[in-house]
């Protein structure tokens, strides 16, 4: 009487299953119409995404920090589109980073090897990039691809922080800007 | 016959396993999205004298509000004299004949995409009279960001806490075209550089047209006997002049010198593009020999 109440576990892990393919039936129809809205060939949107800040955490006064590229704590953008695609690539980095007042501000710089690029599924910083490793953020390297495999690639940005002295503790902000266009429409 | 040995799942058990699952499904579903960023389409907006509007389509699919802003910049693909392709974005002092950056319009300009939501981005031509034949560029800049920031406080009142907005744009092209088009790409040079693994092809293009010539760059590494040792193809946009390399990695194998390139370039098979935003040109091909 109570078990033909009570539905199976068999049923259950069915209904499971079908809810499941309903949900990636749903997400296969919301790309389409992210893709285009009145065309079926169209290129796949290119899609950039903040992965993750560069976070230098807690900093004293006069004890410079660097995060590398290789970092957990360095930043990452990450690119999808078109697999094979090629991109063309460029970082706007500050130079100083201020308070909310803009009473004080603090150095930012980034070296010549601060930017790695990995076109693998990959956004690990600290996994060796496949692609690009040690390269110029201020100058990337042309040539990026989306990822063949992976419609996707990464870009992992490391920098320094210089504290001066007498730096007004506080909160320091700054914008990192990346642009990204396909060059091949 | 031996009978398998089988924990007994008891009914509390099975409801936890139910649970369990449930949430798995739901966590997935939510974890895919969580950083995302605002998705752009489609990628190339195309205007024309006889439909001077268009649109485009902002998606931010996160769990979080998206604050974007649209701008204009000119930036078409140029290279250096070793094929390197890079995009230069100018704001200002545009002396270009085909910049079509100060007349078309964007509405909004400014939003605020809501987690899961999507807005359209409405675009007017306002074309100055007079205007030649062909076919007039500008990138639209679609810039993002957290619609919500917080900064960091420091703990301690000697302490120095930091926060960078990491912002992103994608530079769309926006074409207009206007009269009679034509497609119309010429080798002006060509440039072969053998390295130990692999050779570079390197060739610079001409635009012969009114328009940007988009198409599919090929090439194949071809032993004596033409047998295919490598090949590899790239997309093509030429607005203007442009040099564009591709790479061909030299295979081991049964294969016979003098090796030599098959270059061949054409705009039909651009399948990522709909056929009614083609205009059709002419195809290309030659054959490089190699000097070892």
């Amino acid at each position: 009487m109570d078990s033909k109440r009570k539905m199976p576990f068999v049923w259950k892990i069915l209904v499971l299953l079908l809810s499941m393919s309903f949900l990636i039936v749903g997400s296969v129809a919301a790309q389409d119409v992210a893709v285009g809205q009145a065309t079926a060939t169209v290129q796949t949107p290119l899609t950039v995404t903040a992965t993750a800040a560069l976070a230098f955490g807690t900093i004293f006064q006069g004890v410079p920090l660097s995060v590398a590229e290789t970092n957990t704590a360095a930043g990452i953008f990450t690119m999808t589109g078109q697999a094979g695609a090629g991109i063309s690539l460029f970082l706007q980095l500050p130079e100083y980073m201020s308070t909310a007042s803009g009473d004080d501000r603090m150095v930012i710089s980034f070296s010549t090897t601060d930017c790695a690029i990995d076109t693998t599924s990959n956004v690990d910083p600290t996994v060796a990039a496949t692609g690009w490793t040690d390269q110029n953020p201020f100058s990337l390297p042309s040539g990026v691809i989306i990822g063949g495999t992976s419609t996707q690639t990464a870009l992992f940005l490391g920098g320094q922080v210089r504290p001066s002295v007498d730096q007004t503790a506080g909160a320091y902000t700054a914008d990192i800007i990346l642009t990204v266009a396909y060059n091949g429409t | 016959m031996k009978k398998k040995n089988r924990i007994p799942i008891s009914e509390k058990s099975h409801n936890s396993l139910w649970g369990f699952f449930v949430f798995l499904l739901m966590f997935a579903a939510s974890v895919s999205q969580v950083t995302a960023g605002v998705l752009v389409a489609p990628s190339v907006i195309v205007l024309n004298d006889r439909s001077k509007t268009g649109r485009m389509n902002l998606q931010n699919p996160s769990n979080s509000p998206k604050e974007v802003s649209i701008s204009f910049s000119y930036g078409i693909p140029e290279s250096d004299s070793l094929g390197n392709v890079s995009i230069f974005l100018r704001d200002t002092a545009i002396t270009y004949p085909n910049s079509s950056l100060g007349w078309i319009k964007a509405f909004p300009r400014k939003l605020i995409i809501p987690p899961n939501g999507s807005q359209v981005v409405r675009f007017i031509a306002r074309p100055p009279k007079g205007l030649e034949d062909g076919e007039y560029w500008v990138r639209v800049v679609v810039e993002s960001q957290e619609g919500i920031t917080s900064i960091p406080t420091a703990t301690d009142e000697e302490q120095i806490t930091t926060k960078l907005n990491m912002i992103m744009r994608t530079a769309i092209m926006l074409k207009y075209r206007t009269g009679e088009l034509i497609a119309a790409l010429e080798i002006k040079g060509s440039e072969l550089i053998v390295k130990d693994e692999s050779v570079d092809v390197i060739v610079d293009f001409g635009n012969k047209g009114n328009v940007s010539y988009v198409g599919l760059f090929e090439c194949r590494l071809l032993d004596a006997d033409n047998k295919e040792i490598s090949k590899n193809h790239i997309q093509l946009a030429v607005y203007r002049d442009l040099k564009r390399k591709v790479s061909l990695p030299i295979k081991a194998g049964n294969f016979k010198r003098p090796y030599s390139v098959a270059v061949s370039v054409t705009n039909k098979g651009r399948n990522d593009i709909p056929t009614n935003e083609m205009i059709f040109g002419n195809d290309l091909s030659t054959l490089l020999s190699l000097n070892e």
